[in-house]
């Protein structure tokens, strides 16, 4: 009993400002907004079945998930020679290693993108090297659209995806990679035959969780795109603040949860049969 | 007068289909040590987690000088613990963790300095106090649970498994040191412990435990030379157990062999049991009580002890036998006779 | 096994993108220029200074180091007995109740973020302090919940059950040894709380109206606007006190351990 006594003030601190306004949210997806933009209360189906109904929701839909699903691919591909490494790397250099991997996790989003800002603009690093070395005269086009996006997008999912395979190869045995090599394999097929089998339950996590950040993923989207990319968060977004039109906007935000769950839901029944089988 | 006692404790964890303290009982005397004995499993420690209160009997009582203190919690019990990890608080020095249950009684600064300096003077810690516990040796640590215990006056100490933690050379010397302080002290103790060499060496009185029971309270001779149970037996020391039968008052057959024993139970299957030490090789024609024929396997040289393993038509039989004397230059094939007297030897119901 | 030359690059690049951003901002941020061009056309502190003369973005320097400070302390103290409990204590439920303290993890910020201006936007309270630090506070709760909790659990049990038999009560065993213990575990998830809240963007982006606002939606506003080199500075900033609070962390308890999943 006291142990409920004890977490009573952040139970509350959650009520109020969790499950109200989530429960709010969803109520509101319910509304229906009238022809004059104003909120009118209801139960109804009106503003899903408006969405439902829009191509346009179709096509950020699809432009949402080809997006995160390349993104948190290409993040797994490029974390897992980083882990890999730092599992290899002698003990003393280990902790660095990961916290330099892991550390921009808590790097303000926005301050990342500045700094691709200054990687990818016109005259940032990269076309200033590619001009400079006579490679292309005019300036590639890598923000402001969406390879800016990709590349923003694909970075910031990096940490969450070391995280979860530093946590999940840390588990696995290096002795069978050894073990394999002294069995005559070479490298690469040490790695395709042994390691890649053994770390595809890790792989699979960090992919899916990858995938369920960027799907819901805002500031990315929005200042690498520069306003001309358009996704699910940044469509939500718009709804409430410049549209104004906030059953719409808890609408869409309840069937991007619906997806997220599913997605986890997903998750968890691809890992419950990795450790059943 | 009975210090502490215990009234058919039991301790039934959820989800398990024994319990794991089984109705105990027992009597300690004001200023006795009791060892605790048995194998991991046996409740042991659980039943000194329940005189300590740091765990709730689901059944029986617990009286400390006449008083129940079943319901109270574990800060208004007065029992001094050791844990068998120390658990001396990392963040205070040596002198600040004996220091710590006398301030949560309520004694007074002025005082708690000289008590202090007193309980780490008793186990000969003084020039130590200032130390944090991990800049302190294993033993060294241990005296310092000691002393945090002992410094308030508790009614009653207990130690869990206090020495698994040292090495066997340090063991030694601080399981003496405890007991002389307990003694100097006259604090009732109960000390958890799965080493009979422990428990004999410490104890004024042993319970021996196996499955949530008390097997035997007796003191340490007693146990050792007439343990109750077959339990008992095979636990406490090493012993060779025969199978035999029973054929009358006194009398046994093993081994086309007949047997005295000093008592017997009724008529029918039995086993014997004869603690090696107290079989003799014998030489020539001297006579025993009982005598078996054998013949040595094996010759185990332990410095002072030389063991026999000795094949009988009863079965095997064990045999030390002190370095220098007649039998020690037995060699394996060897033939021998071996012979024990009635009163050693030990027959329980198969 | 050693790494062969082929891992090695591609960690390499692995690395160059995680940490090129950050480099680069420290870079511009130095920038003599007028843009975000590289490489700068000279050095300076001029982006600095003009940072500092910005009344504006140090207004919402001001409000963020406050707000965070404020999120940090209640966070940590409505989380560290909830989290006490959960690590010591047998209650009906505890299992729920952890579940639950970690639930708005699970949820995007920006979903959040929409929840709560629906419900704050009704009640007055959007553009406020009290609606910011509710915001900010319920998503640094289960941080500091689950740092807490991993900081008492690594606390051994039996030296709280020590304390009880010398005489303590649970309360009085549970402020003088296991707090005292746990302490470097509340100090770093204080600085993580005080982080997510000095950096939180997306919930704050919702919630900001002109009576109020934080320096990383300003940030964030100036970026798409914009782009000179006093956003860089500015990223620096945000930059810099991260990294001081990842290597407290760090030092503390361990980075990877307080930010991981499992």
């Amino acid at each position: 009993m006291i142990g409920l006594l004890l977490c009573l003030p952040a139970a509350l601190i959650l009520g109020v400002g969790f499950v109200w306004p989530v429960v709010l949210l969803a109520r509101i997806s319910f509304n229906r907004t009238t022809d004059m933009g104003a909120m009118e209360e209801a139960w109804t189906l009106d503003t899903y079945a408006r969405i439902v109904t829009d191509d346009f929701t179709w096509d950020l839909a699809w432009n949402t998930i080809t997006l995160s699903a390349g993104c948190a691919a290409a993040a797994v591909a490029l974390a897992l020679p980083v882990t890999l490494l730092i599992r290899n790397a002698p003990p003393r250099w280990r902790g660095l290693m990961a916290l330099m991997a892991v550390a921009p996790l808590l790097v303000s989003g926005t301050a990342r993108i500045v700094g691709w800002m200054a990687i990818l603009g016109d005259q940032g690093m990269v076309n200033a090297l590619l001009t400079g070395l006579g490679i292309t005269s005019d300036p590639l086009r890598l923000i402001n659209n969406l390879t800016g996006v990709r590349i923003g997008l694909t970075e910031s999912l990096m940490p969450y995806c070391c995280l979860v395979l530093i946590a999940g190869l840390g588990r696995l045995d290096s002795r069978l990679e050894e073990a394999a090599a002294t069995l005559g394999a070479t490298r690469s097929r040490t790695f395709l035959r042994v390691t890649l089998p053994l770390a595809f339950p890790a792989l699979l996590a960090a992919f899916l969780l990858a995938f369920v950040l960027g799907v819901s993923a805002f500031i990315t989207p929005r200042l690498m795109g520069g306003g001309r990319v358009f996704v699910v968060a940044t469509e939500i977004f718009d709804l409430a603040l410049e549209t104004v039109d906030w059953p719409a906007a808890a609408a869409m935000a309840m069937l991007l949860l619906g997806t997220l769950i599913a997605a986890m839901v997903l998750r968890g029944v691809l890992t419950a049969r990795k450790v059943a089988g | 007068m009975s210090h502490l006692g215990l009234e058919r404790l039991t301790r039934r964890f959820p989800g398990t289909a024994t319990p794991a303290v089984d109705g105990i009982s027992l009597d300690l005397p004001q200023g006795a040590l009791l060892a605790l004995l048995g194998p991991s499993g046996c409740g042991k420690t659980t039943t000194l987690r329940m005189i300590a209160g740091l765990e709730a009997p689901d059944g029986g009582r617990i009286l400390v000088a006449g008083r129940d203190v079943t319901a109270l919690p574990p800060h208004r019990r007065n029992m001094g613990v050791v844990f068998q990890s120390y658990a001396l608080f990392p963040h205070l020095t040596a002198a600040r963790n004996v220091a710590f249950g006398l301030e949560m009684r309520g004694v007074p600064r002025a005082e708690r300095g000289p008590r202090v300096a007193r309980a780490l003077e008793l186990v000969g810690l003084e020039a130590l106090a200032q130390r944090k516990p991990r800049q302190l040796s294993g033993g060294q640590q241990q005296r310092v649970a000691l002393a945090r215990a002992l410094a308030p006056q508790p009614d009653l100490l207990l130690l869990d498994e206090p020495l698994s933690a040292l090495d066997a050379k340090l063991r030694e010397e601080v399981r003496d040191e405890i007991r002389a302080v307990q003694q100097r002290l006259g604090t009732t103790t109960v000390f958890v412990t799965h080493d009979q060499t422990e428990a004999l060496a410490m104890a004024d009185l042993v319970a021996v435990m196996n499955q949530g029971r008390i097997e035997q309270l007796a003191t340490p001779e007693e146990v050792f030379e007439r343990p109750a149970t077959r339990f008992v037996a095979t636990f406490v020391g090493r012993a060779a157990i025969l199978g035999a039968e029973v054929v009358g008052e006194g009398m046994l057959r093993a081994g086309g062999a007949t047997l005295l024993a000093a008592e017997t139970p009724r008529p029918g299957k039995a086993e014997i049991f004869i603690r090696p030490h107290h079989i003799r090789p014998l030489a020539g024609d001297v006579m025993a009580e009982n005598v078996l024929p054998g013949r040595v396997l094996r010759r185990v040289y332990t410095g002072d002890i030389i063991t026999l393993d000795c094949e009988t038509a009863a079965g095997n039989l064990l045999a030390e036998v002190a370095g220098g004397s007649p039998g020690a230059a037995l060699q394996p094939g060897q033939e021998v006779r071996l012979g024990f007297a009635a009163a050693d030897l030990r027959v329980f119901p198969a | 096994m050693r790494p062969g030359w082929f891992l090695r690059a591609a960690a390499f690049c692995g690395y160059a993108l995680l940490l090129a951003p950050a480099l680069l901002v420290c870079v511009i941020s130095f920038s003599a220029g007028d843009f975000l061009n590289f490489p700068p056309p000279g050095f300076s502190l001029r982006w600095y200074v003009a940072l500092l003369d910005n009344a504006q973005l140090m207004t919402a320097l001001r409000n963020s180091a406050l707000l965070a400070l404020c999120v940090a302390a209640l966070a940590l103290a409505a989380g560290m007995p909830a989290a006490y409990a959960i690590a010591r204590l047998e209650f009906p439920g505890r299992t729920a109740m952890a579940g639950f303290l970690a639930a708005p993890l699970l949820l995007p910020t920006l979903v959040l973020g929409l929840a709560l201006l629906l419900a704050l936007q009704p009640a007055r309270l959007a553009a406020t302090w009290p609606g910011l630090l509710l915001a900010h506070a319920m998503v640094a709760v289960p941080f500091a919940v689950r740092i807490m909790t991993t900081a008492f659990g690594a606390v051994p049990k039996d030296l709280e059950e020590a304390a009880w038999t010398l005489g303590a009560s649970r309360f009085r065993a549970a402020l003088r040894v296991t707090l005292p213990l746990a302490a470097p575990g509340a100090l770093a998830a204080g600085a993580l709380c005080f982080l997510i809240s000095f950096d939180e963007t997306v919930i704050s982006l919702f919630l900001v109206g002109p009576r109020l606002t934080t320096l990383p939606v300003e940030m964030f506003r100036y970026a798409e606007s914009r782009t000179d080199p006093l956003v860089a500075a500015l990223a620096m900033t945000l930059i810099v006190v991260a990294l001081a609070i990842v290597l407290l962390v760090e030092r503390l308890v361990g980075f990877t351990r307080a930010v991981g999943r499992n």
